[in-house]
């Protein structure tokens, strides 16, 4: 897994967020190398909802 | 002659209607960007994307599809129905602009494509221009518009929630344990998109449709990895198959053409197999809510008018207003013979999930809200014009059906209002008659001047 797309299991780790959210704190990332990395997190198949739709960590 | 994308920017740029943008842009921009823009907005630079341009807004107002449409805007709907009575079928051609390149295997990455990010509580990145075509052994090609979120570098989500001919399609394929091929054309003409939302016959092929609006055959090309065709001109084309998964994957939220941020739901996944575009490609972006809402409205009102000329009755002027994102409302005026307020009523409320219809006389002007609020002030008693149709088919991305009390897959039902504005019968139209000024056509002010 790419060091980006870590970063971004971390921070979800640590609370709930909006994709929006993930980007804003990415803005210094390529979108490119974001989606790339945005895809290997949904490949991870570790990602939930909550009811406002941000992204969660689904407990095991 | 049938028109291109490129031809429709060519004729919004001529009209003054297209802002080009010179600077490179970044994909996580370019909507708030195209918001603020009074023109359909074409960026000849994308950061990180070279070689890509991107248009967005392009019909972000009714004057602005009138001109896609060859009409005034008052005739939009006229036009579109005027078509649906002349279909013309396509052509099928064995080179195509759309495929000038390919790529297949590891090179097939959506994110080779500048995929936009667009709305604060979008659930990721969305493709939300598309036309997307499918086939069934038994009921043929079928052509609609869904919006894709980008998942990973090979898969989308759909949203196919909604009761459409696709989704027939895609749970027929589902009841085999098969997956359901389809293929996505970005960058089409309007009149491609416009046939696309409308909700044809599931035996009506919306390619001729699209051919009857352009007055000429649509050229299609055969897709390189799926049995299926597509427009020769289109800008891109996605191909792959939609996975015998149900509706089982996180969806959304999307920024809806309700203009509300929708809720996430549970859809299909959609994995891309080829890609395929143009050289030079023009990524083209509806943006939403307006571009979304202005395509809606002709469709649902040739939907209308043909309903009401099936029931027999003869409409004069129908209207989907933006305000209800031309797809909730529609309102017409019609030349009445005693009873027909009610059955224009109920044909109007066939309609998709139109939930609130009203019907009007010919001599009221259903553009001038003043002259509607009249009609409906002095011609209506609430207990004789007014009908309550409860447990229709509704749509989720209306809050007020609570689809989220559904299960996944679920689909919703809603109540449908409708107001009969005509002259009530046993009213002498005398009683109507509007005031008139003494002298009106003798005396001119100008000559007091």
């Amino acid at each position: 897994m790419s060091p980006l797309a870590e970063t971004i299991l971390r921070e979800l780790h640590a609370e709930p967020r909006q994709f929006a959210e993930l980007v804003d704190a990415h803005r210094d990332a390529k979108w490119r190398d974001f989606l790339r990395a945005w895809g290997e997190v949904r490949a991870a198949d570790v990602l939930g909802r909550d009811e406002d739709g941000r992204y969660l960590i689904k407990s095991a | 002659m049938k028109k291109s994308f490129r031809d429709f920017l060519n004729e919004l740029e001529k009209a003054g209607e297209l802002r080009r943008v010179k600077k490179a842009v970044d994909l996580r921009d370019v909507s708030a960007l195209v918001a603020q823009s009074r023109e359909a907005a074409f960026f000849e630079t994308l950061a990180e994307y070279p070689g890509w341009r991107l248009a967005g807004g392009l019909v972000s107002t009714r004057k602005r599809l009138a001109l896609a449409m060859g009409s005034s805007e008052n005739e939009v709907a006229m036009r579109f129905e005027a078509s649906l009575d002349r279909p013309i079928e396509p052509i099928l051609v064995g080179n195509a602009p759309c495929q000038e390149v390919v790529l297949e295997g590891e090179d097939a990455d959506l994110t080779a494509i500048p995929y936009p990010l667009m709305h604060v509580r979008d659930g990721g990145p969305y493709i939300s221009a598309t036309c997307v075509v499918s086939k069934d052994p038994e009921y043929g090609r079928n052509v609609g518009s869904y919006r894709l979120m980008y998942r990973t570098p090979t898969e989308t989500g759909i949203d196919l929630v909604s009761p459409s001919d696709m989704r027939l399609y895609y749970q027929r394929q589902l009841d085999r344990g098969k997956p359901l091929e389809i293929a996505v054309a970005i960058g089409v003409h309007p009149f491609e998109m416009l046939a696309a939302s409308y909700k044809a016959p599931i035996d009506m092929d919306e390619y001729w449709i699209a051919g009857g609006l352009h007055g000429a055959p649509l050229a299609l090309v055969k897709c390189r990895s799926v049995d299926l065709e597509v427009p020769a001109d289109a800008e891109l084309v996605l191909e792959g198959e939609l996975l015998p998964i149900g509706w089982s994957a996180d969806e959304g939220p999307f920024g809806e053409f309700s203009h509300i941020t929708g809720d996430v739901k549970w859809n299909p996944i959609f994995r891309v197999k080829c890609i395929t575009h143009r050289y030079q490609p023009i990524f083209y972006f509806l943006q939403m809510p307006w571009e979304n809402d202005w395509l809606s409205a002709p469709v649902t009102e040739a939907a209308g008018l043909r309903a009401l000329r099936n029931a027999s009755i003869k409409p004069v002027a129908i209207k989907a207003p933006v305000g209800s994102c031309g797809y909730w409302t529609l309102i017409a005026s019609i030349r009445k013979r005693p009873g027909e307020g009610k059955n224009a009523l109920l044909a109007l409320l066939s309609v998709a999930e139109v939930k609130l219809a009203i019907v009007t006389d010919d001599d009221i002007n259903i553009h001038d809200p003043d002259d509607l609020d009249w009609a409906l002030t002095f011609r209506v008693q609430a207990n004789r014009d007014v009908i309550i149709v409860e447990g229709a088919r509704g749509k989720h991305v209306d809050p007020s059906v609570r689809a989220w009390e559904l299960g996944k897959g679920g689909l919703p039902t809603t109540a449908k209002l409708g107001i009969d504005a005509t002259i009530p019968e046993g009213i002498p139209k005398k009683f109507y008659r509007r005031l008139e000024y003494y002298g009106r056509d003798r005396v001119k002010l100008e000559d007091y001047l």
